[in-house]
């Protein structure tokens, strides 16, 4: 892996304005940076990243598997105990997957380390498949890039040969966020289109307009029954708002289904360490008030550790600890009063001054592709910078 | 390869769902103002509508939201919806108001839509919404802004079902929407 500086296209912001890509900036600060690119070879890509994130999704569902059976491990995950058939439920019908995003630490020489897995609201979804995707053929035929160049961004096709598998031809499926927030909508978005080019009907909702019928089903603005809903938008809140008790009786299927609650969520973490440990892609991890299991641990966390809350976005709450001292601190502490779990430290390598996260997205149980967030600061949080990346040729 | 062959390049926030996204919803020119005065003088600028068309859709407007603007058992739910001094008592002959027990919300100002092919300008009232901005009776359509001018779907000139002589909603059917929500921690709520 490198990271390496490439003359920007000319008209990449005409275009972004153009598609709609009104977020390429945020908050006064470039969020979409083409002046450098990650390079990767593509044994690294698939040896390092695409095999392992298949798999980590495969021992994720293993660990799906074990929660819902065991209400001692139901209990770690701080959900409340009137979802919980609900959530195990939707597992023991095989409620479909489609889509998530592994968080990894790489440094281009030893295994990718899984940070956490957002397995039930990733965004950035329109970075990765589109823009991204635009970026690499603009810059192929610029010559900027090489011919034998690729990327490794299945992502968009993926999607539409996963809709098509799960959904009869021309169901209509229901597409929903919060209003007013951009980053949100377009990943929403991106995925609606993927849906109508698998021959889906795709309708599009603001979650907040949502109603019940009388017949206890979910409706949209217009009062049409909605069938499936992607929603983007945690379970954890959905479970704690007022249509709650609605969730198991709308005869609604979800994207995602309820059991991702169990994996968008760092308590997944220490399961997946108690299930496999040692394993390569996987950072010890135990629950923060697991005094034993930290303790006999101290020396596989001898470069620190990582406190972060069960729940939580774009790196609020978490703090770094090394030598007993703090590292770093997130700013935003809106989830502190969430139960913590604690993770050895991984420090992320740095290039030209940067620190990236290797996102990787799985699509139906694959791993399909990847973009890459950097950002100065130790904890990866919202100022944080989308880079392209290619595959040298 | 391990790209797409091929990425349909999506448009964020155009037309790719509409409001409905009822496959291939006709789009047409629009206009929002907030009186009929404001109307006559964007008419005097040029453009698709008339002097006329201010006058008549106007008082469609009136007539079509006294018949069908959302109608509440309380002054209290109504402002809830519509926000502070938005509402007011129903005094639409026949509504079963006038005892002052319906409230509904004020009229704000009006849309006005082309007809594709030609015709009498289409009509609909505009309310305002709680938090801001407006919408039509049926919630279904919503501006940002009065005095603008735009593309629209067609569907939502579409007349709300009459709520005139309906009995009010009460705290229980306005609860029946926006029961998801409410628990975002943050603006965004992606990760």
């Amino acid at each position: 892996m490198d990271r390496i500086a490439l003359p920007e296209r000319p008209e990449w912001r005409a275009k972004a304005e153009e598609l709609g890509f009104t977020f390429a900036d945020m908050h006064g600060e470039p969020y979409w940076d083409e002046t450098s690119a990650y390079a990767f070879t593509l044994e690294e890509v698939e040896s390092r990243i695409e095999d392992p994130c298949t798999e980590l999704h495969a021992m994720c569902r293993e660990a799906v598997d074990a929660i819902v059976a065991d209400e001692a491990l139901m209990e770690r995950m701080g959900l409340p105990r009137v979802r919980w058939d609900f959530i195990a439920q939707s597992w023991a019908e095989g409620a479909p997957e489609v889509y998530g995003r592994f968080d990894l630490a790489y440094d281009g020489t030893g295994p990718a380390k899984l940070l956490e897995y957002n397995a039930d609201t990733p965004t950035s979804l329109y970075e990765s498949a589109s823009f991204q995707w635009l970026w690499f053929e603009d810059q192929v035929t610029a010559r900027v890039l090489p011919d034998g160049a690729d990327q490794f961004n299945r992502i968009h096709e993926a999607l539409v040969e996963r809709f098509a598998e799960i959904f009869a031809p021309d169901t209509d499926l229901h597409f929903a966020a919060m209003t007013g927030a951009p980053e949100d909508y377009a990943t929403v978005e991106t995925m609606a289109w993927a849906a109508r080019e698998a021959g889906m009907g795709a309708h599009y909702t603001d979650l907040e307009s949502i109603g019940i019928s009388e017949e206890g089903q979910f409706t949209d603005a217009e009062d049409r029954v909605i069938g499936t809903l992607f929603k983007l938008y945690p379970w954890e809140d959905l479970f704690a708002d007022d249509f709650a008790a609605h969730l198991a009786t709308a005869q609604c299927q979800f994207i995602e289904p309820a059991w991702k609650a169990l994996l968008s969520n760092k308590a997944i973490l220490p399961v997946l360490w108690q299930i496999f440990p040692g394993h390569p892609n996987l950072l010890p991890a135990f629950f923060a008030d697991d005094t034993k299991g930290l303790a006999d641990a101290a020396h596989l966390m001898l470069a620190g550790h990582v406190t972060k809350p069960l729940f939580s976005r774009e790196g609020a709450s978490v703090t770094i600890t090394a030598q007993g001292r703090v590292l770093e601190r997130a700013a935003n502490r809106d989830y502190d009063r969430h139960p913590m779990i604690v993770q050895a430290y991984h420090p992320l390598p740095v290039l030209g001054g940067m620190r990236p996260v290797i996102g990787a997205w799985v699509v139906g149980q694959t791993c399909v592709g990847m973009g890459v967030r950097e950002d100065a600061a130790l904890i990866t949080q919202d100022l944080s910078r989308f880079k392209p990346h290619f595959i040298e040729g | 390869m391990k790209r797409s062959r091929n990425v349909s390049l999506v448009i964020l926030g155009a037309a790719a769902f509409g409001l409905a996204a009822c496959q291939q919803e006709e789009q047409t020119d629009a206009a929002a103002f907030p009186d009929v005065e404001s109307c006559i003088a964007a008419s005097a600028q040029g453009g698709w509508f008339t002097k006329e068309d201010c006058q008549t859709t106007f008082a469609e407007a009136k007539a079509v939201h006294a018949e069908t603007a959302p109608r509440y058992e309380s002054r209290e739910l109504c402002e809830q919806e519509h926000g502070a001094g938005a509402c007011g008592a129903d005094s639409v002959q026949g509504s079963g108001g006038g005892g002052g027990g319906i409230f509904l919300p004020l009229l704000a100002g009006y849309m006005l839509g082309q007809v594709l092919g030609g015709g009498r300008a289409m009509a609909q009232p505009v309310v305002p919404k709680a938090g801001g901005g407006f919408a039509t009776p049926s919630g279904g359509t919503q501006v940002s802004r009065l005095n603008s001018t735009g593309k629209m779907s067609t569907s939502a000139f579409t007349k709300a079902p009459a709520t005139v002589g309906k009995p009010p909603m009460t705290r229980a059917a306005v609860a029946s929407r926006g029961g998801f929500g409410g628990s975002a921690a943050a603006r965004s709520v992606g990760g």
